[in-house]
């Protein structure tokens, strides 16, 4: 009969909730009683409720809670009745007050230090000391809609803390976060502004089209960079990295999650003000030596060209002869010492936090400045604003709201000028006062020495500015409901991030000569506005049901609408001065082909829930589901499913009582996890407007396409298997994760025969798979000296296992070949393997290839791929061309190390890989530039005479077409070794002025990536795409940094 | 009552929530800023035209490569120094790579074109059945004239190919490869098709589209197709009909035909038309003529941009233009530099020449050395002060002539002294008309030598006239010159490898 277990239900209700609940659930019963589908789920409620346990004779408790760091207060900490819902926070002097059964467990949390328990055992005052939560199986994690503590996962999820984040220097968060995850590749771009390329755990699309990002999630909303977020407003970053870690965020989550928590303040916590900030500059490391003067006209001279050598007199006679060998021009112009400077860099943040007995807050603001290392106006800037604001309004209703302004003002360098710089020839001053037709600057052209273009950098630098002015709103405003205390609660909460980009792009009239001028002004500009909001409904269940079966449930809906327009326009002789004036309005020329519009509007529609069962948190199972739906693709459900699997053999009798092994747990984990960055298609054919001169007049057309993709979004499947150990009571850690990642229906170009042309489909296979290491070592040797030792190393296999069928997919340039094929990397460089250099006329001679090539001592000797008597053997051709190596390390790891003794800490933090090739393009793009200038380890090392060099060719051979082929020559070994992050700080606590308490100061020196150790002809060897072709070199910075916390 | 109240807000979140989740429709909205074809209206007639304009716009923004390559192998134009490009030098050298992206890149930017006019007559002929529009013929006719001019210099270049019959390039992968001679009687049948649907005019009297292609285009692209066939007869029909039309007309400057004078000129029979609109900045539609021009010049307007130098004339071709006395055609068709005229006098021979050769070009640009190459391309230059005012790029507001009068007066005198009879004059009026206008003496009786000799003159440096000429009439001695050896086997380019991979018919092609 409902009615009666209705009635029993109310009974039990009633033995446990607090008083007002009582009147609550009694109208409630009788409110939803009344028809049949509110009895069924009132009747559902009360199942969910009817585990709770009654309990008798209650005694008041009183105790205090501190750090067993400093013996501070805790203030609020929960204090909680282990099995019951009844619970209290620590006041702002860590005391608390409780009522509770003489035979009960008290449980005390707090954020960051070690879940305690203490049996109460009649005692009336319990203090209690916690411990900081550094190896914790007890701390609490955050994943996709809740949070978990780390011993009841079964996936491979890595969280970095506040602290490490805000070790680097760095404008971009993260950037502090290379070399810290294992699995995850950062590579940093040296330009201020610019986000870094991150990827985890391989890459599963097709690259160039930025689908390989991760889905950075920042307190609930998405997005794919965080450029907008100071590192100091971060509380925790979890990088979710298997399936039944991301596999809640469907569609979004292929490329790995990165889930971010910015800081809010405590209930009950004492306002605190701090102030964080660093002052520095950046310096270029490892600038590449380029050729000089004299080293450069020698290789002129043995070009053999006489075009060359005429440009090398051209210039004694312009610019007179060296005084020290009279037959090198006077001029020695090393210019990438010209275009560099040191550039400064510094962050200021102060915030204020804390909260009273039913509201915390926490507001802060912060100013982020970096100039570029680039001497040109480059420079990024920012200003936020951030506002987090939480409030138990009544003792089942929280509410809350967040709200972050950014705003960002980006001058972008020109990275052209970096290529510039490389073939600019040393022979030439910057300025030249002979060149009187250049104005507004008398820069320098070689054109006037005969050869091809100016070659000279500064025309970029000087006459371009690229302004980009990004305003950023994120707010998130949430109510939490707590049907039952502790175990169900509702959350719904609306995200808003409203972004805005202004962008100004200058190019300003000159002249320097005939091949390096602009006579008239141009401007363009482009405004665009992003409107995202996603709407999020989560119900989660929490219980134990009969002292062993823990129970967790979530189900939730989300609705998600993303929309963006942007327009663009041009103007053309507009006045260029005053700055004021750079207005399209004010141009004589506004051409119709620069004006342009667009915009998207994309909606999604999904359901996700997720079962986290444990059996006396030895037996683990873990589930989710997420149902997507999407209005991208023709196509509109996606069902994303996975599963989680965990031992802890440590709970286990064999171990249980193991003085060596504290911890130890097995987990494996199989899912399905989608990626939208896939492009919208159009699915039909699709009709565009164009424009042509008929008669000198502008007349439009229509174009009917023929061929049109129709696409949907990818599915990895990834397997992850791993270990998580703890030894000796915790200081050891030691966990190893083994994974599997295939892309099944990834999205590549099929050729479309006889058009030059593709269509998208997906029916790609991609493969990625490795290993992960982390160990760490946290020790206390005394009560003034602690340290820790951490190390960890990625392994990363990435296969391309089928392509529908075709042989291959070329990519990269035609001359740069980069070919992706079955059983290799992703777009592997493609070309010749050279084997040595011919050495003399016998070597030749005794060669048929070099016979019937012409080819002279100095010249390339490439193998021939074919074996005597294959056909095609004795021919050197593109059928000897083969994979040369792959742009992914397969090799990455990170060491940390740190030490703390009494009031001064210090750390250190070093990275490096393997295994990645970079394309050395800047030497291989002689082919269009045959007389600039090379770097001096090839001029140096170039073959001059039998034995000079078995690994370069002659100063003729460079200009020759047999020498230019891509090959390994080109293709370099890219792994590298860099002290990452060196910190040597001072903390100057509990001191007093005339009685006065003072401040915590902590002052700090930080050298971000001081060293890098690299065989690479570059200034750098973080390449993203692996093609150096003018790749913004990655400056060491060092800062003085200061916190105060009053 | 107040908790009631909350218990009713939590119920209207509820519904709320649900009924989010019953918008299920927003997943099946539409893309923005995205026209989808299935939406046009043919009822509306006017826009007929639309899609023709497109296929224009298609055939004029050929890629820069196309035409070099498919024209650089005659004894007229070299390819300019090596440094850069070599394959591209090489193609002139006889020595052919199937893996060069030039070859695949033409050949795959001409297809385009090609699939382009098929969709305009596709659309073209929906806009037909639904509004009946009286002109669609003509538009699906000219249509089929820029894509036999497109697929006549594919088959030159590479012979045995495909003959595409829809805009969807899929096709290939089932379709079969045609001979070159049967792709030229397709032509000629294709023009027989559009000619009577096309405007009997000079292309410079159309009121519609203004330098489109009237019937005198298809009558000339038949009857190229035809001298690849050898059938002179119904050469000299078709150009003697275009003749006898009288309605074009040798422009009597030769040196400004090829400048902005030029432009839709009584002499031509079709062009690719670019233009800056008369502004001195903004919009512009232009070809690459930097491709062809000088590397280093001081040009009269100071600041107007210097070429590339990959188009030189050949030493062979001045020195049988110096031969015969030339000024007015080698003027036009050559920029000297200072040291490609020491290499002429380097041959005794030449050591003397008129005074009127020099680096200074009759507009006043003075053309200096690079180390590229000797000359560069008179025909494809636009003199500095030609420029509208404020450009820059070399060449700027030029058009590209396809087919020009001469030509066509030179194929029915070609075509008479093969065998042929014609009814529009004689050989000797037709190659005398052409030679009055390069102010040299007429012949009479000329011979096949004669009105070779003067296509050579006349042709030199544009689309490979010369190198298809000696072919067809297999005077491979001829293109076996400044040190090069041409056989028969060289005649056609091997198909792009990349093309080869997914149309396997290309591993066999027929013989030609």
């Amino acid at each position: 009969m409902p009615g009666s277990i209705v009635s029993s239900c109310a009974v039990h209700l009633f033995a446990f909730v607090p008083a007002k609940w009582k009147i609550v659930f009694a109208k409630l019963s009788k409110f939803l009683t009344k028809t049949p589908a509110m009895k069924k789920i009132f009747f559902l409620t009360c199942l969910l409720a009817m585990a709770n346990v009654l309990w008798a004779q209650d005694i008041s408790i009183t105790g205090t809670v501190t750090s067993a760091d400093d013996g501070s207060p805790v203030p609020g900490a929960n204090v909680i009745l282990v099995g019951t819902s009844t619970g209290t926070i620590t006041n702002v002097d860590g005391q608390f007050t409780i009522s509770a059964p003489a035979d009960g467990t008290l449980e005390f949390r707090f954020v960051g230090l070690e879940t305690t328990m203490v049996a109460i055992s009649n005692q009336t005052v319990i203090n209690v000391q916690m411990a900081t939560s550094a190896q914790s199986m007890e701390e609490v994690v955050v994943i996709g809609y809740g949070t978990s503590k780390v011993k009841d996962l079964t996936s491979a999820i890595q969280t970095v803390k506040a602290d490490d984040i805000a070790k680097a220097p760095v404008a971009q968060p993260m950037e502090g976060l290379q070399g810290k995850v294992a699995g995850m590749q950062v590579v940093s771009s040296g330009a201020p502004g610019a986000t870094p390329t991150v990827r985890i755990r391989g890459i599963g699309s097709y690259p160039g089209s930025s689908n390989e990002s991760p889905l950075y999630v920042v307190d609930g909303m998405f997005f794919n960079n965080i450029d907008f977020l100071n590192s100091s407003d971060i509380e925790s970053i979890s990088v979710l990295k298997d399936a039944t870690a991301a596999a809640i965020y469907g569609v979004r989550a292929a490329n790995g999650v990165v889930l971010i928590t910015t800081k809010a303040g405590r209930i009950n916590q004492k306002a605190q003000i701090s102030y964080d900030g660093y002052y520095g500059v950046q310096v270029a490391q490892n600038v590449l030596k380029m050729a000089n003067s004299e080293q450069f006209t020698n290789m002129a001279m043995e070009s053999g060209s006489p075009a060359d050598s005429m440009y090398i007199l051209n210039a004694m006679q312009r610019y007179g002869r060296s005084t020290t060998n009279p037959n090198v021009p006077e001029p020695n112009t090393d210019w990438y010492k010209e275009i560099l400077r040191s550039a400064q860099t510094q962050n200021h943040s102060l915030s204020l936090s804390g909260g009273g007995e039913r509201a915390s807050y926490s507001l802060g603001t912060s100013y982020t400045f970096q100039e570029g290392i680039m001497n040109m106006k480059n420079e990024y800037e920012r200003f936020n604003l951030r506002s987090k604001v939480d409030y138990n309004a009544t003792d089942w209703l929280t509410v809350g709201g967040n709200v972050l302004i950014s705003n960002a003002t980006t001058y972008a360098p020109q990275n052209g000028a970096w290529h510039t710089t490389y073939y600019a020839v040393p022979v030439m001053p910057v300025i030249d006062e002979q060149n009187v037709d250049a104005w507004p600057s008398q820069y320098a052209s070689a054109e006037d020495l005969g050869y091809r273009g100016a070659k000279n950098p500064f025309a970029a630098m000087d006459y371009n500015e690229n302004l980009t002015k990004s305003m950023k709103v994120n707010t998130n405003f949430y109510a939490k409901i707590d049907f039952i205390p502790r175990k169900l609660s509702f959350k719904s909460s609306y995200n808003q991030a409203f972004t805005n980009y202004n962008q100004r792009n200058v190019g300003l009239p000159y002249y320097i000569s005939n091949a390096s001028q602009r006579e008239e002004s141009t401007l363009s500009k482009t405004a665009s506005t992003f409107n995202n909001i996603i709407w999020d409904n989560v119900l989660t269940y929490t219980n134990t049901f009969a002292t062993n079966h823990n129970l967790v449930l979530m189900a939730g809906m989300s609705y998600r609408q993303e929309s963006g327009q942007w327009l663009r326009a041009q103007g053309l002789n507009f006045p260029v001065d005053p700055e004021q004036a750079w207005y399209i309005n004010l141009s004589e020329t506004i051409p119709i082909t620069g004006v342009g519009d667009g915009g998207s509007r994309q909606y999604g529609l999904s359901y996700f829930g997720r079962a986290s069962y444990n059996y006396k948190y030895k037996y683990l199972v873990y589930a989710t589901m997420r149902a997507d739906g999407s209005s991208k693709y023709q196509e509109k459900w996606g069902y994303f499913p996975s599963i989680g699997l965990g031992w802890v053999l440590s709970e286990e009798g064999f171990l249980e009582n193991s003085d060596a092994v504290s911890f130890m747990k097995l987990r494996a984990s199989w899912g399905q996890l989608g990626n939208d960055k896939i492009q919208a298609s159009d699915g039909a054919t699709t009709t565009t407007v164009v424009n042509t001169a008929i008669d000198d007049v502008l007349t439009s057309g229509t174009l009917t396409s023929s061929t049109y993709s129709s696409l949907k979004w990818e599915v990895v499947e990834e397997i992850n298997i791993g270990l998580t150990t703890r030894f000796l009571e915790n200081r050891l850690s030691a966990d190893m994760d083994y994974y599997n990642r295939k892309t099944n229906n990834a999205v590549i170009r099929v050729q479309v025969p006889m058009t030059g042309g593709t269509t998208m489909k997906n029916v790609g296979v991609i493969g990625n798979s490795g290993f992960e290491f982390l160990l760490a070592w946290d020790d206390q040797v005394g009560s003034d000296f602690s340290y820790h030792i951490g190390a960890n190393l990625t392994t990363l296999k990435n296969e391309v296992l089928d392509l529908y069928g075709q042989q291959y997919i070329d990519g990269g340039q035609a001359e740069f070949r980069q070919r992706t094929m079955v059983g290799e990397s992703l777009l592997a460089f493609f070309g010749y393997e050279t084997n040595g250099v011919y050495q003399n006329a016998d070597e030749i001679a005794a060669d048929p290839i070099a016979v019937d090539n012409g080819l002279v001592p100095g010249d390339f000797r490439y193998k021939d791929q074919q074996a005597p008597g294959e056909e095609g053997h004795g021919v050197i051709n593109d059928d000897d061309r083969v994979i040369l190596g792959s742009y992914f390390p397969s090799l990455m790891y990170g060491v940390d190390f740190s030490l703390s003794w009494k009031n001064l800490d210090f750390s250190a933090q070093m990275i490096g890989q393997n295994g990645a090739k970079i394309l050395n393009r800047k030497r291989g793009e002689i082919i269009w530039t045959n007389d600039g200038n090379m770097d001096a380890d090839l001029a140096v090392n170039r073959w001059h005479g039998e034995g000079t060099s078995n690994i370069y060719p002659s100063s003729a051979g460079l200009r020759k077409g047999w020498n230019q082929k891509m090959s390994n020559y080109f293709v370099e070994d890219g792994s590298f070794f860099r002290i990452q992050n060196l910190q040597i700080a001072y903390n100057i606590r509990n001191w007093q002025i005339s009685g006065a308490e003072m401040p915590h100061i902590r002052l700090s020196f930080t050298a971000q990536r001081p060293l890098t150790l690299f065989q690479y002809n570059g200034f750098s060897p973080e390449v993203a795409n692996g093609v150096d072709r003018q790749t913004y070199p990655i400056p060491a910075i060092y800062t003085f940094g200061l916190t105060v916390n009053f | 009552m107040k908790l009631y109240k909350n218990i009713t807000r939590i119920s209207v979140l509820l519904v709320l929530m649900l009924s989010v989740g019953a918008c299920n429709s927003v997943l099946d909205e539409m893309p923005e800023n995205t026209k989808f074809t299935e939406d046009i209206d043919y009822t509306i007639s006017k826009n007929a035209i639309l899609p023709l304009i497109g296929a224009y716009e298609q055939f004029y923004a050929k890629g820069w490569p196309n035409n070099p390559l498919m024209s650089v192998r005659g004894d007229d134009v070299n390819a300019g120094g090596l440094g850069d490009q070599q394959d591209f030098a090489e193609t002139d050298l006889f020595n052919y790579n199937k893996d060069y992206w030039m070859y695949n890149g033409a050949m795959t930017d001409e297809m385009r074109v090609i699939f382009h006019a098929h969709s305009t007559m596709e659309q073209v002929q929906l806009y037909k059945d639904a509004s009946g529009n009286p002109d669609a013929d003509q538009y699906i006719a000219e249509a089929k004239v820029i894509r036999a001019w497109v697929l006549l210099f594919i088959t030159r270049t590479w012979g045995s190919f495909f003959i595409p019959t829809s805009s969807d390039p899929s096709e290939l992968l089932v379709a079969e490869l045609y001979t070159k001679d049967e792709i030229m009687q397709h032509l000629s049948d294709q023009m027989d098709e559009a000619i009577p649907e096309l405007l009997d005019l000079n292309p410079n009297m159309r009121t519609d589209i203004r330098g489109g292609v009237t019937r005198a285009t298809a009558l000339a692209i038949k009857a190229i197709a035809n001298l690849e066939l050898e059938k002179y007869q119904e050469v000299a029909d078709a150009t003697g009909q275009i003749i006898s039309s009288n309605k074009f007309s040798l422009e009597p400057d030769f040196y400004e035909l090829f400048k902005i004078p030029g432009k839709l000129n009584n002499e031509n029979l079709l062009e690719l038309q670019y233009s800056d609109f008369g502004q001195g900045e903004g919009d512009r539609k232009a070809y690459l003529y930097a491709f062809f021009g000088p590397q280093g010049w001081t040009p009269k307007i100071e600041g107007s941009q210097s070429g590339w130098g990959f188009w030189e004339p050949s030493l062979t071709w001045i020195k049988f233009m110096l031969d015969r006395n030339e000024s007015i055609r080698l003027e036009t068709s050559v920029l000297f530099t200072n040291r490609g005229i020491s290499e002429i006098q380097k041959d005794a021979n030449y050591a003397t020449l008129p005074n009127w050769i020099s680096n200074t070009t009759r507009s006043g640009d003075i053309v200096n050395d690079y180390p590229r190459a000797f000359f560069a391309s008179g025909k494809h230059y636009l003199p500095s002060d030609q420029l509208t005012p404020g450009r820059k790029p070399y060449g700027s507001n030029k058009n590209f002539t396809c087919i020009r009068y001469a030509e066509v007066l030179l194929m029915y005198a070609e075509a008479l002294t093969q065998g042929a009879s014609g009814t529009a004059g004689s050989a000797d009026e037709a190659v005398n008309e052409v030679r009055t206008r390069a102010k040299l003496t007429p012949l009479s009786g000329v011979s096949n030598q004669d009105v070779m000799d003067e296509k050579f003159a006349e042709l030199a440096m544009e689309w490979g006239t010369r190198f298809f000429d000696m072919v067809r009439l297999k005077k491979y001695d001829v293109l076996s010159y400044e040190g090069r050896t041409f056989t028969e086997d060289l005649i056609f380019l091997p198909y792009p490898q990349a093309q080869v991979d997914q149309l396997s018919q290309l591993s066999n092609p027929p013989a030609n």
